[in-house]
């Protein structure tokens, strides 16, 4: 018998980028509601494995947030206690 | 040559005439008065006005939370300035408000590449148009509504980008 190791590896259906779905999505570092979509609760930026985004939509929502953080529009993380 | 004539600070001709558009968000203490902003932002438009730039917008966004602390204050005032200028007078500006200690962060972003002179005046014209939303989004609840500068000049375009 086989061991079922292969058989467990999930699949799962490919992400689709928001913004190449979208076109009228605008990234924009002043924008932080769409940008708070692609960070994690500690203000991490998500990797584009998790949020789905094409290689070219991932670096403008970086450069957005990077952004964002110099401002002080983002927090660069939230420590929890 | 050109490179050093930069490094040394001087001017270039090319540089002088190029108008770019530009925006600068800057972030004011909190706690400052009307007449704190009004001089602050006077001070802004005659710095343009010599250095011939043209302010398109000023948006006042009132005061909102800081992503972190500043300086002791977690809120701070913020203001978003979207203008033509030189590369100097950007320089010119932001020497400013570095020395202004009212001003606890600012940043600018350079929205358009080199103008045209033809777009450049284009852009000045049409100014006197419709009222155009910040690109900011609404300020979220239980932060102060969004007002607009009373010499507010709308601009033309929403997004540059």
């Amino acid at each position: 018998m086989k061991p079922p190791a292969r058989k467990r590896r999930s699949f799962q259906r490919r992400k689709i980028c928001v913004f190449c779905a979208d076109s009228n999505l605008k990234i924009d570092y002043k924008d932080i509601k769409t940008l708070g979509h692609f960070v994690t609760e500690r203000g991490k930026i998500l990797p584009r494995r998790i949020s789905g985004n094409c290689a070219k939509h991932q670096r403008d929502i970086t450069e957005a947030i990077k952004r964002a953080r110099n401002i002080a529009l983002m927090p660069f993380s939230i420590v929890s206690s | 040559m050109l490179f050093r004539a930069r490094r040394m600070g001087y001017r270039t001709h090319k540089e002088e005439r190029e108008l770019r558009r530009y925006e600068t968000i800057f972030v004011t203490h909190p706690d400052l008065t009307e007449e704190d902003h009004s001089t602050l932002l006077e001070k802004i438009r005659s710095l343009s006005a010599t250095g011939n730039g043209d302010i398109l917008k000023i948006d006042d966004w009132g005061i909102k939370k800081l992503g972190y602390e500043i300086g002791k204050s977690s809120r701070g005032h913020f203001f978003l300035m979207d203008y033509l200028a030189a590369p100097h007078l950007v320089r010119e500006l932001e020497r400013n408000l570095r020395l202004n200690d009212r001003v606890l962060k600012f940043m600018t972003v350079k929205v358009g590449d080199d103008l045209a002179p033809e777009t450049a005046k284009a852009l000045k014209e049409v100014r006197p148009a419709e009222k155009v939303n910040p690109a900011g989004e609404p300020s979220p609840a239980g932060e102060v509504p969004k007002k607009d500068e009373p010499k507010k000049i709308p601009a033309e375009g929403g997004e540059g980008r």
